[in-house]
């Protein structure tokens, strides 16, 4: 009797044995719909999936701390003198308006975007940097040409993280926690040895030239031009000069291997039909194809800033309209108006560059909506056109104009200044000058420090670089002086508020914590 | 000689046989100590399966052997044994027991002795609740259990209060864990179950509740049904039927003093006054008279059950059909359960059992309550008195174009709500965003409702292979399926709140499964005084779920009743969707060692390892050891006997308690999901490329929240009627799971959780209770009162966090977490007083002659200036008080008097603060309540009502300040009731045991300074205590009842 119920204990007991011994895998669960950290980057799909989200800070064009706009162009283009915020009113995007009054505190203005957004993508070129070492499958060619993206794309942000804030946090592997409040800012030259590092290391594996089918990934041409104008901006002017000259090869004349040439018409090197021309040597890939709309804020990858810049409460056969903001500056249309190389003629990039609204509007017989501070002129060569808009979702947010943030004609240019300003061959900085003349069928001029400047604000305005540019050459305080730049502060913009709290960083001279 | 042994041993043997067989037949009455006779108590012969019961005279009949014990036991009274010894008449008097010292209480995977439980647990049990129709367990324990502090969110019929133990001891989840029946139920099971099938509630307030591991440190319910009792079949059956309406409507402008305020908002602003003659509107629609309404509750309730001491059984089945006094047509809740468990010991060393619930709920109440966003509520304190609910004639409108049919209407017209006589609702010209005509608002809910049904239960089985040895295996799982089912037909109701797209048909299906296994084994022994009881369990549970929804656009029908998913719709019109959750694991392995000396001595000690898949890999397991201790100082020799002091005990306990529900699953690892995207090539070759990788940064450490509680406790009776409980505690919760946004220089989109937050929680709490029976007068008193301090004490390297939302104010977060401060603090200005003068204003400076307050005007409120530099600003503000009342207490009255009784329950909290959000500050032409005519104006200065403002630029009335703030205070009279009990020999006449009628009302006052409509105010939008935009009431209810008991 005793022994039946010894017998039912030792089953009834064993049986709880079998379970509790299966216990340990019974709690480590994996995530449903999702990757555990330690389960992914197994493949060569995955790893080139980490690539991608390295990728993709490139084109954020909103969000950040704020959640508001900040294209690459749109708030450098406002800051500088060739555009004013515009938009609907005073507080319409009120970072850009701050930025172009000159009127930032740590709490408001477009660090909010630029700052997190390029954090954004150094953290991500440093996961994925960290986990190609040990992806199965991936080949050790791929492996090193996924490295090399990823160190062009850190040495991208990192440059202008450095260009717009100078004393920033290095960081270059994936952050512990125990590191997080406790990131110094490194000196400028460590930011910038770590730049020119990442770069020399990239171009050797980058390739020369892509498939149509991968434009928009990295090229080796893309890393060499970055790091000629980091070199400029270095003010390493000889290092520049040879880095750029890989580049442009002979003035006017298609690069060996790289095949870089001048186009013939400018308007074409901004046609959306044209992308990944051969004036591209770096081009920011934006689409048209995937039917955005507002809820998916945060990830648009068709061009907002399109519609951004077209004038408000307008659309006509030609011209799509849109919010008005980034409007020309007089300045600006006087510098094409009365060119800086004499004459009368109004210099043949005027018409690519800028659209007079108000005489087209007159032409029409129609109005616009004035923007604020309107001039009646319009940054034209990303404008939105009519026959751009998306037929599938909000056809505003899905515009497929792309952003060239390095052309052939920009490194032309910088190659020409580091020459001057390093002492180099004034023949050739001639000709590189005037090979960008010539191919907008204008007379050669000398090279001299001013005339490239002036060629620099004609041949690249609205493109982004005239603010960088400015503050670069020392001539902000001057030329930004009607916007109440302040010298000695608004060389650069303030670290945000947000990342001051519990953290060891400092805020930039001038602006309060 | 051995023959003679023999033959004499085989005699006695035989001798002892006859004995044993010889049964007699012995008859009784069972009286109580008043000699009052005793229907329904059970009696047994000890040791085997043979019982009755005394009928209604208390008179028993039972065949017994005649040296066999008879057994007699009865819910209240004290059982007692007594030997038969050949005797034909027993007679018996029990000891009542009311004090309880004797009763079994539950604990964790097991009971207790009450006289011998060592940690503070407070009860609330069936006879408690008897006489309260309680519609949720959850709202039962409102004001019943000391330190246990229940706050209505909303009176919608079903909404579920929120529950606080010995206050907020976690940032991020502070609710109690529900054990029904031995079973933890995390999400929401308890909801399903019939308060009528409640047995009773424990409540482990301390240690005691360390069993319970990694989820015990907000407190432990645990919650026990009903089961059979031995003896005849039992049946009751409970009906009410009650009218429910709003206890209290709230003064708000009427149409001629909307446009008189609105005017004098603009003359103080002086920009155009919007009204001519305000006079000339007379009193316009009193919205609240539209949405609220009488609405009718009904329930019944039928239980069946009964036993021997081989099996026994019960069932029950409810129903309860609840309307809403918020638009009443459209707010229904109705619920069905079911119960069925029976108990069977088929051998001596075995038994086994289950214990089965199901419900069904279906409810229309999709309304927004304590919301700005719209809904009845919110429309009608914000919408203007001028519109019309139904417009008469629509060329006396201001906005009379909206309701032509030209050309240029075409986006209007064909969408604005008729009612049956094809009259159109009002469109508000003065009020729009979210705010609109809340009767033509109700039509849209036409065709929607929730449903859900819940089937949980358990098996179990258990062996007694040795005497005091108890092995049980339980399985228990709960699988709930609920959804809903809407309609959205095309409407306009204002400028914003409109749909002249399509029309949708929604519908939303969820599954969810959570099974649990415990395995227990428990070894009681006494050897000689000593006492031992030793538990060792083990316990694994999963939880998993589902959600399937899908949306169909544009279905070629004009009314919600033609909607179906039927209509072939193109592809592009059929919006699925579905998740899955994830999935919750745990493993646990418990003990308990519960010893005592004489019941004198008394001791427990738990110790509960649990292992969870919401910890991190460095912390898979968290270990949890409570210990408590007690001393019964009135057994001892020296105490001196008979004097006033019948039971003194004293207790005291210390335990380590986990919270894991504030983590949620993979917190601790960085999960890597789509990231980003790009688009690489161009043209017909563009391809968009997906990112992934880590959202979040890795915290592998990341573990419970940790709660270090000590208790000590002295439990009294007194002068034999009298009882007391008092406790002291002091709660010190560190580890609190903070979410910390990283500095985005990390460049990770999601927050690091961290295990760095403390708050500490000290208090006491007083259970006192008194009964006594004279002659045919029986009294029932109990009452408690608990006061806790809450103190939030480290929130690592965050200065504070803010909390709560206010739409359109100047601080949108109202409510802080600061060292040092309350959890969940209002945090805004002082308010000094106001300002009579531009003088006044004018000499308000700091030291440096700043002005302090350069946009006040007279009439503005003055504000503190705490950092003594002008102008006022945000560090200017001040912690203003706690959401959470420290104060809270509870009153039970109960008296019997012959066939009469009479119960009243009231309670209330008091040192907390609330703020009424009611008004849209963004919608400057929202309706005022009636204070504002009481405003600040150069003719009525004697007033703390600001001036009114359109712009307000002071911020009297768009930021948190002081002036803004309110007692939450009240007192509440919950419940009272009056019965009578139809007389005995009627009874024995229609040959029942019990039929009790009765009539109550609940809710019926309440005394508060607090202005709105409902000092209990949780939840809502802000998702946070003390924030009132338009809570739902608590309903007022008469009802009538009947118990009857066969």
């Amino acid at each position: 009797m005793k022994k039946r119920y010894i017998t039912y204990t030792a089953v009834f007991l064993m049986g709880i044995g079998v379970f509790t011994s299966c216990k340990k895998s019974f709690l480590e669960l994996q995530p449903k719909g999702e990757f555990a950290e330690s389960n992914y980057y197994a493949n060569p799909a995955e790893a080139f999936a980490g690539l991608v989200s390295a990728y993709d800070p490139l084109l954020t064009e909103t969000g950040g701390i704020d959640q508001t706009y900040t294209d690459v162009r749109g708030p450098l283009n406002c800051a500088s003198d060739d555009c004013y915020a515009g938009g609907g009113g005073s507080s319409d995007t009120p970072d850009w308006q701050l930025w172009n009054d000159y009127q930032l505190s740590s709490s408001s203005g477009p660090q909010n975007g630029y700052w997190p957004i390029n954090f954004l993508g150094v953290s991500r070129c440093n996961t994925i940097l960290s986990k190609l070492t040990s992806v199965p499958g991936l080949s050790a060619a791929t492996a090193t040409e996924y490295a090399a993206e990823a160190m062009f794309l850190r040495a991208h942000y990192y440059f202008d993280l450095e260009r717009l804030f100078k004393n920033v946090p290095l960081i270059t592997a994936p952050i512990t926690p125990a590191q997080i409040y406790n990131e110094p800012q490194a000196t400028p030259a460590a930011v910038y040895a770590q730049i020119e590092t990442d770069l020399k290391t990239a171009i050797p594996s980058l390739p020369i030239t892509i498939p149509t089918t991968e434009d928009g990934r990295i090229t080796q041409g893309a890393a060499i031009a970055l790091l000629g104008k980091v070199y400029l901006y270095e003010q390493k002017y000889t290092q520049s000069a040879q880095e750029f000259a890989i580049i442009n090869g002979t003035p006017g004349g298609t690069t060996p291997q790289y095949g870089y040439a001048l186009l013939s018409s400018y308007e074409a090197v901004f046609d959306p039909n044209n992308k990944f021309n051969s004036e591209s040597v770096f081009e920011i890939n934006f689409t048209n194809s995937q039917s955005y709309s507002w809820s998916n804020w945060d990830a648009f990858k068709g061009s907002v800033y399109s519609e951004q810049v077209g004038p408000r409460n307008w659309s006509d056969a030609t011209y799509a309209g849109g919010w008005g903001q980034d409007i020309v500056t007089t300045q600006l249309v006087a510098a094409f108006k009365t060119p800086y190389y004499g004459g009368t003629t109004v210099d043949p990039r005027y018409g690519v560059t800028i659209l007079n609204m108000d005489s087209l509007a007159v032409v029409e017989n129609t109005t616009y909506q004035a923007s604020y501070q309107n001039t009646g002129f319009f940054a034209k060569k990303y404008m939105g056109l009519t026959k751009d808009l998306s037929s599938t979702g909000t056809n505003i947010l899905n515009f497929p104009n792309d952003y060239i943030e390095i052309r052939l004609a920009d490194t032309y240019l910088m190659e020409a200044e580091a020459l001057v300003q390093g002492g180099g061959d004034v023949t050739r900085a001639a000709a590189l000058i005037n090979a960008v003349r010539a191919r907008v069928g204008l007379a050669p001029v000398s090279a001299t420090l001013a005339n490239i400047k002036a060629e620099r604000r004609l041949e690249l305005a609205t493109e982004g670089h005239r603010w960088y540019d400015l503050v670069r050459w020392g001539d902000a305080p001057t030329a930004l002086q009607f916007k109440g730049f302040t010298a000695g502060k608004n060389e650069l913009l303030p670290i945000p508020l947000n990342d001051l709290a519990a953290t060891k960083l400092v805020q930039n001279p001038g602006y309060s914590k | 000689m051995r023959k003679t042994i023999t033959i004499l041993f085989i005699f006695l043997l035989s001798g002892i046989s006859v004995a044993l067989a010889q049964n007699i037949t012995v008859k009784g009455t069972v009286v109580d100590k008043t000699g009052a006779s005793l229907p329904g108590v059970t009696v047994t012969v000890k040791s085997t399966t043979i019982g009755t019961v005394t009928d209604a005279n208390g008179h028993y009949s039972i065949s017994v052997p005649s040296n066999g014990t008879l057994r007699f036991t009865f819910i209240g009274y004290t059982a007692q044994d007594v030997n038969v010894n050949s005797q034909a008449i027993v007679n018996v008097s029990l000891e009542d027991n009311t004090m309880g010292l004797n009763e079994v209480v539950v604990i964790g995977y097991g009971t207790q002795k009450k006289a011998t439980v060592t940690g503070a647990i407070s009860g609330v049990s069936a006879a408690d609740l008897k006489d309260q129709p309680n519609l949720r367990l959850d709202d039962a324990l409102e004001g019943h259990a000391a330190g246990v502090t229940v706050t209505q969110s909303s009176g919608a019929p079903g909404s579920s209060p929120n529950v606080l133990i010995r206050g907020e001891g976690s940032l991020s989840n502070s609710t109690p864990l529900y054990v029904v029946d031995g079973q933890v139920w995390d999400n929401g099971g308890y909801d399903g179950i019939n308060p009528n099938d409640i047995e009773s509630m424990q409540v482990l307030k301390d240690a005691s509740a360390a069993i319970y591991g990694s989820r015990a440190s907000n407190g432990v319910i645990l919650i026990t049904t009903k089961k059979g009792a031995i003896g005849t079949p039992k049946v009751t059956y409970n009906f009410y039927y009650g009218i429910q309406s709003v206890a209290k409507k709230i003064g708000l402008a009427d149409a001629s003093q909307y446009a008189q305020l609105s005017d004098e908002a603009a003359a103080n602003d002086g920009t155009t006054q919007p009204f001519t003659n305000p006079s000339q509107y007379g009193t316009g629609t009193n919205w609240q008279n539209q949405i609220f309404g009488n609405a009718p509750i009904m329930q019944q309730n039928l239980a069946v059950s009964g036993g021997t001491d081989k099996s026994n059984y019960f069932t029950s089945v409810s129903y309860l059909n609840q309307g809403g006094i918020v638009t009443p047509q459209y707010s229904d809740y109705k619920k069905a359960t079911i119960r069925i468990n029976t108990n069977s010991k088929p051998k001596k060393w075995f038994s086994y059992g289950e214990n089965f619930n199901y419900t069904y709920i279906q409810s229309t109440t999709n309304f927004n309550t304590n919301s700005v966003f719209g809904g009845p509520l919110s429309d009608a304190l914000n919408l203007d008195p001028l519109t019309p609910v139904v417009v008469n004639n629509v060329a006396s409108q201001p906005n009379a174009a909206i309701y032509e049919n030209t050309p240029g209407n075409a986006s209007i017209y064909p969408y604005l709500l008729k009612n049956s006589q094809g009259q159109f609702y009002g469109v508000s010209n003065y009020v729009a965003n979210e705010i609109t005509n809340p009767i033509a608002a109700e039509q849209l809910q036409n065709g929607n409702y929730n449903w859900s049904h819940n089937l949980f239960g358990d098996v179990f089985a258990q062996i007694t292979p040795i005497e005091g040895l108890a092995i049980k295996t339980e399985i228990a799982a709960k699988q709930s399926f609920y959804g809903s089912d809407s309609f959205t037909p095309l409407y306009y109701l204002n400028t914003n709140t409109k749909n002249t797209g399509t029309n949708n048909q929604y519908v939303q299906f969820n599954r969810g499964l959570e099974w649990n296994w415990d395995n227990t084994a428990t070894y009681t022994r006494q050897l000689g005084k000593h006492n031992f009881s030793i538990l060792l369990g083990q316990s694994a549970e999963e939880e998993s779920g589902n959600l399937v929804q899908d949306t169909n656009y544009g279905e070629p029908i004009s009314s919600y009743k033609q909607a179906s998913f039927d209509f072939t719709l193109p592809q592009t019109s059929e919006y699925g969707y579905a998740n899955e959750t994830q999935d919750v694991t745990h493993a646990s392995l418990f003990s308990r060692l519960t010893y005592n000396y004489d019941e004198k001595y008394l001791l427990d000690a738990t110790l509960r390892r649990d292992g969870s898949s919401r910890f991190g890999s460095d912390n898979v397991y968290g270990t949890f050891p409570g210990v408590s201790a007690g001393w019964v100082i009135t057994k001892e020799d020296f105490f001196p006997k008979n004097t006033f002091v019948d039971n003194l005990k004293l207790r005291a306990s210390y335990g380590v308690l986990g919270n894991e529900e504030a983590l949620s699953p993979f917190l601790y690892s960085p999960i890597v999901g789509p990231l980003g995207s790009y688009v690489f090539g161009t043209g017909a070759n563009q391809v968009l490329n997906t990112g992934y990788g880590p959202n979040s940064l890795p915290n592998p450490t990341l573990q419970w929240e940790r709660d270090k509680q000590t208790d000590i406790g002295l439990d009294a009776v007194l002068f034999h009627d009298f009882t007391a409980t008092i406790d002291v505690y002091d709660k010190v919760s560190d580890k609190l799971l903070l979410d910390v946004p990283p500095p985005s220089y990390a460049g990770v989109s999601g927050n690091a959780y961290e295990n760095a937050g403390g708050i500490t929680n000290k208090g006491i709490e007083l259970q006192l209770g008194y009964n006594k029976q004279v002659g045919q007068f029986k009294l029932n008193l109990s009452g408690n009162i608990s006061y806790n301090n809450n103190k939030v004490t480290s929130l690592a390297q965050l200065p504070y966090i803010n909390v709560g939302s206010w739409q359109g104010a100047t601080y949108s977060q109202i409510e802080r977490d600061a060292v040092g401060q309350p959890y969940d603090a209002f945090y805004g200005y002082k308010v000094l007083g106001i300002f009579q003068s531009q003088a006044q204003v004018n000499a308000y400076k700091d030291k440096s002659g700043n002005l302090i307050q350069p946009n006040a005007k007279p009439g503005d409120y003055i504000y503190a200036d705490p950092t003594g530099t002008g102008p006022i600003g945000p560090s200017d503000r001040e912690f203003l008080g706690s959401i959470v009342p420290p104060w809270n207490y509870g009153f039970n009255f109960g008296v019997n008097y012959k066939q009469w009784d009479l119960a009243a329950f009231a309670q209330g909290v008091w040192g907390n603060k609330l703020l009424q959000e009611y008004r849209r500050l963004d919608i400057s032409s929202a309706n005022y309540p009636t204070s504002a005519l009481n405003a600040w104006t150069p003719t009525n200065t004697n007033t703390n009502v600001p001036r009114l403002s359109n712009l307000d630029p002071n911020g009297n009335y768009n930021t948190i300040s002081s002036g803004l703030l309110q007692s939450g205070a009240y007192f509440r009279l919950k419940s009272l009731q009056i019965g009578y009990t139809l007389p005995k020999d009627l009874m024995t006449k229609l040959d029942m045991s019990r039929v009790h009628v009765y009539v109550s009302g609940d809710n019926l006052f309440t005394i508060t300074k607090y202005n709105g409509y409902d000092p209990e105010v949780w939840g809502g939008n802000n998702n946070t205590g003390g924030v009132d935009q338009g809570v739902y009431p608590t309903a007022r209810t008469f009802r009538v009842g009947v118990d009857v008991t066969l």
